[in-house]
């Protein structure tokens, strides 16, 4: 016998989910009500763990106790620049809100551009540059890797016409991507199964059996 | 027969179909074999060279709607790093969830380990919000990012932290990720400070993932629910003591392996939906616009 607590939580999950399955059948009232209990809680639980566990261990605590000490009182810059994000809705000084979004993108620019660059041009290039006269199986996927990296890139090269020796090249880009596109697919339906399975399972084994004693 | 009917089938049916096919493994496990592969033996080869008092980083950077792709990935990993002592710190970066999902995790694997002391061998960080932000102030202080731990205390009292200040004394990252994160972990935090990184991925994301394998910029590749149960197979093909966890049916019932029966026949339904719609198509003539 499961605790009351606890079984009417399998209770509202249980129901839950059988309303955003009934959408496979229709659209109906009971998917719509799910789906916006599910927005709304996402929302709450979003403000809630952002408040939790980072403004309170990184911001509200180490001011409060120590605000002279391991210059605590510069974690006043970060906390201004994020409160001018919300003057925004504050017409007359709207303005200010710039300032804090101007901040944050340049610092996310600069993450990412090093990040792009450092971590994924250079290394991906890197592995694309790769022997094929060795002989052997791994000459030949390294000649493969090596024609469909080309053959992508010159269909994504607008600035000639697709004709001739390019249109052939891109015609063999198309087929790469193809492949690429149904491998992507087939992941795909492995990933939505795997979630429908664990629908499935929750609702047979935590909550179906349970009922049953079984 | 009319042949248009059977083109034209009202796809109701085929999602009844997929859920008889789905119902069956759920109801009477059938235990199809998993055969390991090398992007899944990365890590486990990874964590067996590692030695007691080692520490990785476990970042859980999913939420509810990758459960059931995730969380045996996760019980798995976890098992194997504290049956091999390695010190364990668990965090998260992906803000729906993630943290919930670490806490159920660690609640439920650490129970099964007696000698285990929080604090000592293993911590649970939290979540901290800033993404790259917080991945790149890791390299210089743990203890600076996460002040304290999910719960609120305060961590410079816990030894695990003395022991473990920035990336250096990490031996690898393992990232159980959605969408995008996991690549984040690969082109910043081992492009920029040179630790492997591991990441346990959702299906859809795995075919971007295997591009950072072959780069050498990942040790180790586990995609979705596969990949789940190729790490349980090896666990059970190593250890005594896993294949005691696996045989457990209430372990089962949350066990990749469990799922692949699943995976394999609705498999075989989608096949043989997209072989009879395409017979149909062509018997049918290629009608004109559909």
């Amino acid at each position: 016998m499961q605790p009351l607590g606890l079984s009417i939580g399998v209770w509202v999950n249980a129901l839950l989910t059988l309303c955003i399955l009934s959408f496979l059948y229709k659209d109906n009232p009971f998917f719509r009500f799910a789906e916006s209990l599910f927005a709304g809680m996402s929302l709450g639980y979003y403000i809630g763990i952002v408040t939790v566990q980072t403004l309170q261990p990184n911001l509200i605590r180490p001011l409060g106790e120590t605000f002279f000490g391991n210059h605590n009182y510069l974690l006043l810059i970060p906390m201004a620049l994020g409160i001018m994000l919300y003057f925004r809705y504050i017409p007359r000084i709207s303005w200010l809100s710039r300032i804090a979004l101007a901040v944050y993108i340049g610092y996310y620019v600069g993450v990412l551009m090093m990040q792009k660059i450092h971590g994924q041009v250079i290394p991906q290039t890197r592995d694309t540059i790769m022997p094929v006269t060795t002989g052997g199986i791994d000459a030949l996927w390294n000649l493969v890797v090596i024609i469909g990296v080309f053959s992508v890139l010159v269909y994504f090269y607008f600035s000639v016409e697709h004709k001739g020796v390019v249109g052939k090249v891109s015609r063999v880009g198309i087929w790469f991507l193809m492949i690429s596109f149904g491998a992507s697919f087939g992941y795909t339906i492995m990933a939505r199964i795997s979630l429908l399975m664990g629908r499935f399972s929750f609702l047979v084994n935590n909550w179906i059996r349970p009922m049953f004693g079984s | 027969m009319n042949l248009k009917k059977l083109l034209y089938i009202d796809r109701r049916i085929i999602y009844l179909v997929v859920a008889i096919g789905a119902l069956i493994p759920i109801i009477r496990p059938i235990g199809l074999p998993v055969e390991p592969t090398d992007p899944v033996i990365g890590l486990f080869d990874k964590l067996e060279s590692l030695s007691p008092g080692d520490a990785v980083i476990i970042s859980y950077d999913y939420g509810p709607s990758s459960e059931p792709e995730l969380n045996p990935m996760s019980s798995a990993i976890l098992r194997h790093c504290f049956h091999r002592e390695i010190k364990v710190l668990i965090m998260a970066v992906f803000p729906l969830g993630g943290v919930n999902m670490a806490i159920r995790e660690v609640e439920r694997i650490t129970s099964e380990f007696e000698d285990l002391e929080y604090g000592v061998d293993y911590v649970n960080l939290g979540y901290k919000d800033g993404g790259q932000a917080a991945m790149k102030a890791l390299a210089v202080s743990i203890r600076d990012v996460f002040p304290a731990d999910v719960d609120g205390n305060d961590i410079s009292a816990m030894p695990i932290i003395n022991e473990i200040r920035n990336y250096d004394d990490v031996e690898v990252v393992i990232s159980l990720a959605t969408g995008i994160i996991g690549e984040w972990w690969a082109d910043l935090v081992n492009a920029q400070f040179s630790v492997p990184v591991a990441v346990g991925c959702t299906a859809v994301s795995a075919p971007k993932y295997y591009a950072f394998l072959r780069s050498g910029q990942m040790i180790a590749v586990l995609g979705g629910l596969k990949g789940a149960s190729e790490y349980e197979e090896l666990l059970r093909r190593n250890f005594v003591w896993a294949r005691k966890v696996y045989s457990d049916p209430a372990e089962m019932k949350l066990a990749a392996t469990t799922g692949m029966d699943v995976q394999a026949i609705v498999h075989v339904i989608i096949i043989v939906f997209i072989i009879f719609g395409n017979i149909m198509y062509f018997a049918t003539g290629k009608e004109k616009g559909r």
